[in-house]
């Protein structure tokens, strides 16, 4: 076909067909829109292909091993070999498959159109999706979602070249344990990287750019994450800037992401390219009938952000008055320990040692966790929460919730938390904060 | 080529926000200096916004129905050449050929922390997130509403005492769905608050308008031949503003905050104009204070400025009192609705020939209906029959109006 071709309407043309756009697609569908979804490659973006969901199944491969390498000494028989990485891959690569499978049957049964390829705006109203090497395909669309998500950005020392400087998504694909790794970052993608390999036997340096890791969360986060790095045998760098990769086999790099807007071609539709990232109303629109969510928007690039928007501006597209107005966006990492955070550090804080808690006592390796609950002001409102141990990345929608539900301290305190969780630990905590703890000394000068 | 962020300029009479009436131009238009770029709803009066020079409106930042703070980005411009007193877009980076090995910040400013996240979410208001969405669908501000919770926390009931609106019905998918915007949004608003919040009480009197009308014709014919006008109205608010001289307490508002009462220092006259766009009602300020011919002049402006889209917003602030004069559309009697904060409305209705007794003598008489109706907090029932016993006086015996 030739430009100036004819076109197809699009009642809703989203672009990226990640979490955000799928989850957009399905809910704007179920309102009675008529939506065409444009993937460039495979649905369910990078979280589901390349990012949260494999390396999720990476940790915990890389956990069994280590909780069985804990327990040898309590009876369990020790493992011996290295893991098999091939077999790995291919349960992972089959695990991926199947939940890419789901979402393209809801996307299917929703009645969602959904095409391959690259967009490009080539007018106020108009896409052009390039289908093949020589084909493309053109919509008119009512509204349109930018959705593209994001890309890592590169390394000053070195330029990915796929093979020995690699971005951290092909670093969950290595089918053998690589003898040495230098993982260049601190976030949470580079502190879960480089637990995972280290477990499974590889001799990882961390090289952190800023003085903690995690630097954006709370800093006793940042030091449960050094701790729990360094035990799991990391050889950690902080406020480190290596030049090269020196004689590392592999070097993965994992400096945070940018939008991913290139080749969209925003001019065209009169749109113009943030410097970073798009600016939204909580409507999540950047122009009447144009839309942005996820990754492109300003935020923490996460998945369950880009879900809610989603779902926020299918319900604007159907006619409701949504509005992304979340007060608690979680964050969660997979790492040693896991640490999970949500809202403020700044507050009256209680907080909790897992060393008292008889769960967590089962689970030796994990007594050196904690929950800090951070309330605003003595009788006000929990405003944060930082989480590090076993299951914090669950414990942490608790919080979620009692942030969002204006829960007080004595509001935790008195909610019966089963017997024996790690879920306790934030009833305790909350406790704590109101001076009475049961299972800790109280602080000194407290009411009794 | 360049660009500029084109922001809300202050529109008067210290207002924080506007609303977008309308988009005039459609993205990617050209504009020329002054030319109307898109309308802006104030209180009650439209404001066309100009464009500050020539260019290409190449975003629209903004969409209609949208409230908008001053100083809020409205569109980006793009001219050949600079604009006085605007201050160009920081450039955007040119797309790079291939990404820059150095382009690795170390901290990102794009990348909001945890803080800022929930900072974003705006003003904490404590209330859960089903709450929020149901303030949200029945439009009421969660900073206005009186949370019952401990700690001030909002409940789904809050929200729903706070509008006396019944709870939405179930949303039905036929019939064709409008926003209400501009001044059929404020109209339906401060109706809304008007009866919500007024012990509305309305009394009904017929007034003999014989004389009336000779006068009225004779203040016309003698302002014609001066190539003048001379509204009917302006004869209304001459009764009015010499009525409210004699019982100011029509010309006060209750502070019921405080539960004081505020009487006005002088008597601005709003006038009810209908206009295709909805009601609205232009003031004349300082009615008491006017000559006849000042008073005719002025009602004439502003009944063709509303009726036009034209009143400004200094036309429509400030009322005291109310006169609304549905004879002009042939309506008889009829309640009406005060204007928060006033507390006091007088509503004239058509002329019509009547059967009266006269003298014993039933005899054809031009009858004007006219209905009062005033605050019942403020104002008891001998006072409102007294005002408008005065009024009837004005009306029946008119040289007091000259």
């Amino acid at each position: 076909m030739v430009a100036g071709d004819q076109s197809d309407p699009a009642d809703v043309l989203i672009i990226g067909a990640g979490p955000g756009g799928y989850v957009a697609a399905l809910r704007a569908a179920q309102l009675g829109r008529s939506v065409t979804l444009v993937e460039a490659a495979r649905v369910g973006g990078v979280c589901l292909n390349e990012g949260c969901i494999p390396s999720k199944q990476l940790a915990r491969f890389a956990a069994v091993k280590a909780t069985a390498t804990d327990l040898a000494g309590s009876g369990m028989p020790a493992f011996s070999g290295p893991p098999d990485m091939v077999a790995f891959q291919k349960s992972r690569a089959a695990a991926v498959s199947a939940l890419v499978g789901g979402v393209e049957s809801l996307l299917k049964s929703a009645k969602v159109t959904v095409i391959a390829g690259d967009a490009r705006f080539v007018g106020q109203t108009r896409v052009c999706v390039q289908t093949g090497e020589d084909a493309v395909r053109f919509f008119d669309f009512k509204d349109v979602v930018i959705a593209t998500g994001s890309q890592p950005i590169p390394w000053a020392g070195a330029p990915f070249d796929g093979e020995r400087v690699v971005e951290a998504s092909r670093a969950l694909e290595f089918d053998r344990v690589p003898a040495s790794m230098l993982i260049v970052g601190d976030d949470y993608i580079a502190v879960e990287l480089a637990v995972a390999w280290a477990r499974l036997g590889s001799r990882v340096t961390l090289a952190a750019p800023n003085e903690r890791l995690l630097p954006e969360l709370d800093a006793d986060l940042s030091a449960a994450a050094l701790r729990g790095a360094k035990l799991a045998g990391v050889n950690v760098l902080l406020d480190t800037r290596p030049d090269d990769p020196g004689d590392q086999e592999l070097v993965v790099v994992s400096m945070r992401r940018r939008a991913r807007l290139d080749g969209l071609d925003l001019a065209a539709a009169g749109i113009s390219k943030p410097s970073l990232a798009f600016e939204v109303d909580p409507q999540m629109r950047i122009a009447r009938h144009v839309f942005a969510i996820g990754d492109v928007t300003r935020g923490y690039g996460l998945a369950h952000t880009a879900m809610m928007q989603g779902r926020v501006v299918g319900d604007v597209l159907g006619g409701k008055l949504g509005a992304f107005d979340s007060r608690a966006i979680p964050v969660a990492v997979f790492a040693a320990p896991e640490i999970a955070s949500v809202g403020s550090s700044q507050g009256v804080v209680g907080r909790f040692p897992l060393a008292a808690l008889g769960r967590a006592v089962i689970e030796a390796k994990a007594t050196s966790g904690f929950a800090k609950l951070v309330f605003d002001g003595d009788d006000g409102p929990l405003i944060g929460a930082h989480l590090a141990g076993p299951r914090s990345t669950d414990l942490i929608a608790e919080m979620a919730l009692a942030i969002e539900m204006g829960a007080t301290a004595e509001d935790l305190a008195l909610t019966v938390h089963a017997h024996p969780t790690f879920a306790e630990a934030l009833m305790e905590a909350a406790e704590v904060s109101l001076g009475r703890p049961i299972h800790v000394r109280p602080p000194r000068g407290s009411a009794n | 080529m360049a660009r500029f962020e084109f922001k809300l300029p202050d529109i008067g009479e210290g207002l924080a926000d506007a609303e977008v009436a309308k988009w005039l131009v459609k993205v990617g238009d050209r504009v020329v200096e002054d030319q109307p770029v898109l309308e802006m709803m104030t209180d009650k009066a439209a404001v066309e916004i100009p464009a500050p020079g020539a260019g290409v409106v190449v975003e629209q930042r903004v969409a209609e129905g949208e409230v908008v703070k001053i100083g809020a980005v409205l569109y980006v411009l793009e001219t050949e050449g600079s604009i006085r007193g605007m201050q160009e877009q920081v450039a955007e980076p040119k797309q790079a050929e291939a990404p820059a090995p150095q382009a690795a910040p170390q901290s990102e400013a794009g990348v909001l922390t945890p803080r800022e996240i929930i900072d974003f979410a705006g003003t904490p208001v404590l209330a859960p997130p089903a709450v929020r969405k149901l303030a949200r669908e029945l439009g009421v501000d969660l900073a206005q509403v009186r949370g019952s919770g401990p700690g001030g926390r909002i409940s789904a009931e809050d929200v729903k005492r706070h509008t006396s609106a019944p709870a939405p019905a179930p949303v039905v998918a036929t019939g064709e769905r409008t926003p209400l915007r501009g001044v059929r949004r404020r109209m339906a608003e401060t109706m809304a608050e008007s009866a919500r919040s007024i012990a509305h009480v309305t009394g009904f009197h017929e007034l003999d308008a014989g004389a009336f009308q000779t006068v009225y014709r004779r203040l016309r014919d003698d302002a014609e031949a001066a190539g003048r006008r001379f509204p009917f109205d302006a004869l209304l608010v001459r009764a009015a503003a010499i009525a409210l001289e004699r019982h100011p307490i029509f010309n006060s508002s209750l502070d019921d905050e405080r539960m004081e009462l505020v009487m006005h220092p002088q008597a601005n006259v709003g006038v009810a104009t209908a206009t295709p766009g909805g009601l609205i009602v232009p003031v004349v300020a300082d009615a008491g204070a006017r000559s006849l011919d000042d008073l005719a002049a002025e009602v004439d402006r502003l009944a063709a400025a509303a009726r036009e889209g034209r009143a400004s917003v200094a036309d429509l602030r400030g009322g005291t009192f109310t006169i609304s004069n549905t004879g002009a559309w042939r309506g008889a009697h009829g309640t009406s609705l005060i204007r928060p904060p006033e507390v006091a409305l007088v509503a004239f209705g058509r002329i019509e020939e009547k059967a009266v007794v006269r003298d014993g003598q039933v005899v054809a008489r031009p009858v004007m209906p006219m209905s009062v109706t005033f605050d019942h907090r403020v104002i008891d029932g001998e006072q409102g029959l007294s005002f408008a016993l005065t009024i009837r006086g004005l009306i029946q015996e008119p040289e007091q109006l000259l």
